[in-house]
């Protein structure tokens, strides 16, 4: 029944409440890159290549502080290395495309599209790579155009940061609850709560929340691997147990699978 | 070429910075190459072999990992990187509320929305 809106508007509705929260940061940005010296098309263009908020607040803060280029690089490398993960952990559905696709894809990735695509590869059968990439170039098309019009605006706007860029840990909180679907992904995501504060403040960067994805997750894949090697039905086990939303809600393909492995057991 | 870079007005009014726009440009293309590399290098490698089951095992946990760090990082931790626990009062109530919201209706954009209206409201007034 549902195929009958087209596929451009459908993945446009899936990709909206990203747009949305990408329009205040993204002119906050290009207001923020305004103020460090960037022209408007310097700020076009490094919205498109680098399409990153975190890098390019990043830039911007030291440019103001009169950082030599070099350092600036090696900064965003060390921020950016996270992409690596966001790549690996996707790589699964992009298998069998052409190496174009590969390309494409990989340039406009950016953590936030990387969620929605992630949560709908794993909730909707149906989910393609193409309908991925769209997101993405949804995405990208807000960002820079929000990124232009901020550095056109200039100092005409002030942006209150800290309430705009509560908008991604929003969005970023949301997926999380979407994640947790049993008690061994909460307590995964305990534990890399407190993994990730301790690695930040200890190497005093970014390279803090690679570190501290690479345990927890290891650690969550020891656990299920262990307990996957002594119980017979996994699903059975206390860290198993499901944790699902209010029961209207349950509509994933894992809620239907799961519902359909308890018919089977009882 | 340099020429039609720097006749573009930069409209700020106080520029802070020393660098022109062909600084900018060399930035801006190293930045590039920062920004993709880690994102094609991993993509391109695991997507053209057989990666073995342990591997997709281990990512499978990476995305809640992932975004718990994101999120504890803006929340927990300063803009130098040390630790706060209470450095932001208005995040953690705001996360609580889009937590819940989420919890009952999964839907992003109201969790988001409710998420920016709480934190504005908490930043603003109290």
């Amino acid at each position: 029944m549902k195929q009958k809106e087209p596929n451009w508007l459908m993945v446009l509705k899936v990709s909206m409440p990203l747009c949305l929260s990408y329009i205040p940061i993204g002119l906050a940005c290009g207001v923020l890159l305004h103020a460090a010296g960037f022209n408007f098309l310097m700020t076009l263009l490094v919205s498109i290549v680098v399409f990153s908020g975190g890098a390019q607040f990043l830039i911007a803060s030291l440019l103001t502080i009169n950082a030599p280029i070099l350092s600036i690089v090696v900064t965003l490398f060390f921020l950016e290395l996270r992409y690596a993960l966001l790549g690996s952990s996707l790589s699964k559905y992009m298998k069998n495309q052409p190496q174009r696709f590969i390309w494409l894809f990989s340039v406009s990735l950016n953590d936030e599209n990387y969620a929605i695509n992630y949560l709908k590869f794993n909730t909707d059968k149906d989910w393609t790579p193409r309908q991925a990439l769209m997101v993405e170039h949804y995405s990208l098309i807000t960002w820079s155009v929000s990124n232009f019009i901020g550095s056109l605006i200039g100092s005409a706007l002030t942006i209150n940061l800290d309430i705009v860029d509560f908008a991604l840990t929003a969005l970023f909180l949301y997926m999380i609850v979407m994640q947790v679907r049993n008690r061994l992904t909460f307590l995964i995501g305990l534990l890399s709560a407190v993994l990730s504060i301790i690695f930040i403040a200890w190497t005093k960067s970014t390279i803090g929340i690679i570190i501290s994805t690479l345990l927890a997750s290891f650690v969550g894949f020891m656990v299920e691997s262990y307990i996957r090697r002594h119980h017979q039905h996994v699903h059975h086990t206390w860290l198993f147990g499901k944790i699902r939303g209010p029961a209207i809600t349950r509509k994933t393909v894992e809620d239907k699978d799961a519902e359909e492995a308890d018919e089977a057991d009882s | 070429m340099e020429t039609v870079w720097t006749n573009f007005p930069v409209l700020a009014s106080t520029v802070v910075n020393k660098m022109d726009s062909t600084d900018h440009l060399i930035l801006i293309a190293l930045a590039a190459v920062t920004a993709f590399l880690p994102r094609y290098i991993p993509m391109l490698f695991f997507s053209t072999r057989e990666i073995p089951d342990w591997f997709n095992e281990w990512m499978k946990y990476v995305p809640v990992s992932l975004f718990t760090a994101l999120v504890v990082k803006s929340v927990f931790l300063s803009s130098t990187y040390h630790i706060e626990l209470l450095g932001h009062v208005n995040y953690i109530i705001a996360g609580v509320i889009v937590i819940l919201i989420t919890y009952v209706t999964r839907s992003m954009a109201f969790s988001v929305l409710a998420g920016l209206v709480a934190v504005f409201v908490i930043t603003t007034f109290f």
